[in-house]
């Protein structure tokens, strides 16, 4: 569907991508991930039309699309700040690409309806200025006016990264349903793993221009290829020598395990890892409860549900138990 | 490089249209900026040929230092009682707790539709030997002196009330915008009320404070109005005399007119330096994520709270009697304008509509009448014609102003970053750093001749002079207008253009539908703000000196020249008080729909709207109408 081949983009001097290369595939949900800086929003400008590369090509659907205009691209935009006009209502947001095509008044009243009516917008809120609507209708909204356009792909830079957490969550799976529902493929930028992981059929983790790793959210999560994923997504401790050397691990690399593959006075089982180790501190979360344990030479950080029986307090004495399975080593 | 496609995509004529604008604003920049002003400094060097400082020896050898120590006394004097007064009317309006305050605020913000030649010529009637206020005032202190409002007693005290307007607009906004929060850890802490507004409350507003005292010192350098209205030998006066002075009866009289106004341009540009270095600082900001709303502060000591409640209210009165006077003295006839005396049986539109006859018996005892020697502000053809005049002019300066501006600053946001928009928006702040009269004065000499940049024409003969006008108007007011429209370009989502574009909409669609009607209420306000102003200003159509340029200010302060005498202009005095309520009207209606309608967003007029429809639907029995619709 989108084929990046070798993208290199250059600001002046300074190297913002460099040979990135990335193929989604059709009706996929695919997102780029990466802290602030690291090439995620430029890699997709560059898709969109904003940026021309340096070097290297954009395909989509199997034509090259590098030096083509922006608005001949075919490809819809949810921005992050959505981007409405202010000064028009919501009709006439969703209707100004519409217009510009030149298409009848009736088909553009048509389109509109047809798309509102799929992103359950009433005519009442069509009617309204978009200062009047929720963030959670603006970009319904703006999600309405990229898909009237009916483009090939959809492109969204972080549109969830100015709303509050529990709207967020809220929008994040409309989102998804409305994708599911129009199949559309989308490319979606973030630099919330969460996000990432509960949206993507596949992520590409970005570093310093670069592409870390694309994989699935659990092939990210579980089997991070390079220690800049591993640190990236989720929490995770890293292991010092000793307890390396306790699990007969190679001295000349790094591990890693995550929170929640560290064990706390669970049964012995065949291979793993155990030592004794002190409560320092606890993080109460409701659903689940996260230790500080002094252990090994090294505070160990680890997640254990919450059942309400077994609480550790702080000054305890526990046993810690890791499966060199594991840890993933870099 | 990073290239963006937009740039590929366009179409060659846009190459030719960007290259004509370029060399359109450089042709102009220049001939209207640079070159009037250099010709003005060459004209102080180059008036005795082979002697350049002959001018200056001239200058400091004679009495003219006088008018520059008299233009400093002015500033300085007006930056003690301006800061006093205005400080006060702020705090007793935003920071104690004053009974009435409301109606307070109102009275001080007149000065916001009361101001230029209207309100010196009100303050002059009201003041002078035989006003009404001088003459109650006598009847309280029987000992005063009748003759007390002229020379720079009156200058002062008209331009203290008149120049609070900027501290009741920015100090008001500085001081809501304090952190009430910090006031209550103060009290906390134990500070007295006192020792909180001087110690956490005043540090805040000091950088508007330092802004307000550097607009008032150039507003008193500058004062041009008042001191040759009530009588004060300051610069600007001086600089028109000198202007329409000719060699026969008097030293190089341009030369030092240009000498002034080059000093006063030196004093300015020194002053705006220091107020822009010190802006830059950013002292004081508030760090408060959440600000708490100020809390008007009761004052706790009885005796304090009485005395503040009277000068609150002695400044209201001040402000508010010559409104108030004026606006009723504008419905009286003129024999009771005459004697200054209000009478209910006096009533009358005839200031503002129509005419009247005057009859009079001669000295011989012949009965004459002399037709038409009565007349409204309508009526009369002088003030119809500078109505006409200024509302035209002002118009056309006010919006050429504008589109100037939108069109740079867009420019400038396209180009941020680059030399170009900075060089872009250094030319247009360029008029910011030079007194208006240098501006008026440089034109009106550079102009008045057959001057090549012009296709040799006289741009200071009869009517070339209201092009002449219009230019100067648009250059003085082009600073104030980039300040304005940039600040509202600020407001501009950048990815709203990427919306626009990946939409396909070309660059000048973008900036026509999406752009322009987001900073459009600005724009209209900008418009509307220089209108306003320019529709009574006197200072610059004064410098021009021309029957061609007589704008409604210069027509206004001409009303009562010669009042009465032979039975000719017998109600000049009423027609100028009622020349004032109309122009209170128009500066009102202007601040309504600026900071009223102008400030709504579309939400808002449509939620209006729609309260509208379902008023009139109520009020019809039409049944209800569909929300949002």
């Amino acid at each position: 569907m989108i084929q990046l081949s070798d993208i290199v983009v250059k600001f002046d001097d300074f190297e913002a991508l460099h040979n990135i290369n990335v193929h989604v595939k059709e009706g996929e949900f695919f997102t780029f991930l990466g802290p602030s800086g690291c090439g995620k929003t430029t890699t997709l400008r560059t898709i969109t039309g904003f940026i021309e590369p340096v070097s290297g090509t954009v395909k989509m659907q199997g034509r090259d699309i590098t030096h083509v205009p922006i608005e001949k691209r075919n490809i819809g935009i949810v921005f992050q700040s959505y981007a409405l006009f202010p000064t028009m209502t919501v009709r006439d947001n969703i209707a100004f690409g519409l217009k510009l095509k030149k298409l009848s008044k009736g088909e553009i009243e048509e389109k509109v309806n047809t798309i509102a009516r799929k992103v359950d917008l009433s005519d009442e809120q069509l009617a309204k200025a978009v200062s009047q609507l929720s963030g959670g209708q603006q970009q319904r909204v703006a999600i309405a006016r990229a898909l009237v356009m009916e483009p090939a792909i959809i492109c969204m830079d972080e549109p969830l990264s100015n709303l509050d957490a529990k709207l967020r969550v809220q929008l994040r799976n409309e989102l998804k349903n409305m994708q599911r529902e129009f199949g559309i493929t989308t490319i979606y930028v973030t630099h919330d793993q969460e996000e990432a992981l509960t949206l993507s059929d596949r992520i590409a983790v970005f570093n310093k221009g670069y592409i870390e790793q694309i994989g699935t959210p659990n092939e990210v999560y579980n089997h991070s290829a390079t220690e800049f994923v591993a640190n990236f997504i989720g929490d995770i401790n890293p292991l010092n020598a000793r307890a390396a050397e306790g699990m007969g691990l190679a001295a000349d690399q790094h591990h890693f395990i995550r929170l929640e593959r560290v064990h706390v006075n669970w049964p012995h089982e065949d291979g793993s890892y155990r030592t004794q180790g002190i409560i320092a501190s606890r993080e109460y979360y409701g659903l689940y409860i996260k230790y500080y344990i002094d252990a090994a030479g090294q505070t160990i950080k680890v997640i254990e549900k919450n059942d309400g029986i077994n609480i550790y307090e702080p000054g305890d004495s526990v046993s810690v138990a890791i499966h060199p399975r594991d840890v993933m080593s870099y | 490089m990073q290239q963006t496609l937009q740039k590929k995509s366009g179409p060659d004529l846009s190459l030719i249209w960007k290259i004509f604008v370029g060399v359109l604003f450089v042709y102009l920049f220049l001939g209207f900026m640079v070159l009037p002003c250099l010709d003005t400094l060459k004209s102080v060097f180059g008036a005795v040929p082979g002697d350049p400082l002959a001018v200056i020896r001239f200058f400091f050898a004679g009495s003219m230092p006088s008018f520059v120590i008299n233009s400093l006394k002015l500033a300085v004097c007006l930056v003690v009682t301006v800061n006093v007064v205005g400080i006060s009317i702020v705090l007793l309006t935003e920071y104690f707790d004053i009974k009435g305050a409301k109606i307070l605020r109102l009275g001080y913000m007149t000065t916001l539709i009361y101001s230029g030649v209207a309100l010196v010529t009100g303050y002059q009637f009201l003041y002078d030997g035989n006003g009404m206020m001088t003459q109650w005032l006598i009847k309280l202190f029987p000992m005063m002196n009748k003759q007390w409002f002229s020379g720079f007693r009156a200058v002062l005290f008209t331009m203290t009330f008149a120049c609070t307007s900027n501290h009741a607009l920015f100090l008001r906004n500085a001081i809501r915008g304090i952190d009430y929060n910090t006031v209550e850890a103060a009290r906390n802490l134990g500070a007295k009320p006192f020792k909180v507004l001087l110690k956490v409350v005043m540090p805040t507003l000091l950088p508007t404070l330092f802004s307000l005292t550097v607009m008032t010192f150039i507003t008193g350098l500058c004062a041009m109005s008042a001191p040759t209205l009530l009588g004060y030998n300051s610069i600007n006066p001086e600089i028109v005399r000198l202007a329409g002075s000719s060699v026969a009866d008097e030293a190089f009289p341009q030369a030092r007119a240009a000498l002034l106004s080059l000093i006063l341009a030196l004093f300015t540009i020194v002053l705006l330096t220091t107020l822009n270095h010190y802006e830059r600082k950013g002292h004081y900001l508030s760090v408060s994520k959440t600000k708490a709303k100020l809390v008007k502060q009761k004052i706790q000591n009885p005796v304090w709270n009485v005395i503040a409640h009277i000068y609150a209210y002695v400044l209201f009165v001040i402000y508010m009697t010559p409104v108030v006077m004026i606006v009723l003295f504008a419905f009286q006839n003129w024999p009771a304008v005459r004697a200054k005396s209000l009478n209910v049986s006096s009533w009358t539109l005839i200031n503002f509509f129509g005419t009247q006859d005057y009859s009079y018996t001669t000295s011989r005892g012949k009965q004459r009448v002399r037709e038409g020697v009565i007349s409204g502000v309508f009526s009369n053809s002088d003030t119809v014609g500078g109505i006409r005049l200024s509302f035209v002019l002002s118009a056309l300066a006010a919006a050429l102003a504008c589109v100037i501006v939108v069109v740079a600053v867009n420019y400038i946001f396209k180009h941020r970053n680059k030399k170009r928009a900075a060089i872009v928006e250094a030319c247009l702040l360029f008029p910011w750093l030079l007194p208006t009269i240098l501006i008026c004065y440089s034109f009106r000499t550079f102009f008045n001749g057959e001057v090549w940049y012009v296709l040799g024409q006289n741009l200071y003969y009869r009517e070339n002079v209201r092009f002449l006008i219009v230019m100067a108007y648009t250059v003085v007011k082009l600073p104030f207008a980039l300040r304005m429209v940039k600040a509202a370009f600020y407001a501009i989502d950048d990815e709203l253009e990427d919306a626009a574009r990946n939409m396909g909409a070309s660059s000048l669609v973008t900036f026509l539908r999406v752009k322009l009607p987001i900073v459009l209420p600005s724009v209209l306000a900008v418009f509307a703000l220089n209108f306003n102003a320019l529709f009574t200003e006197y200072d610059m159509s004064a410098t021009f000196q021309s029957s061609y340029g007589k704008s409604y200010a210069m027509v206004i302060q001409s009303m009562t020249a010669e009042e009465g005498r032979d039975g000719y202009n017998m109600n000049g005095s009423g027609r100028r008080c009622a020349s004032t309520v109309f122009i209170m009207i128009i500066s009102g209606l202007i601040l309504y729909l600026v900071y009223g309608v102008g400030a709504r967003d579309l939400g808002e007029r449509l939620e209006r709207r729609k309260k509208r429809r379902e008023f009139w639907a109520k009020l019809t029995g039409k049944g209800t109408v569909k929300s949002g619709q």
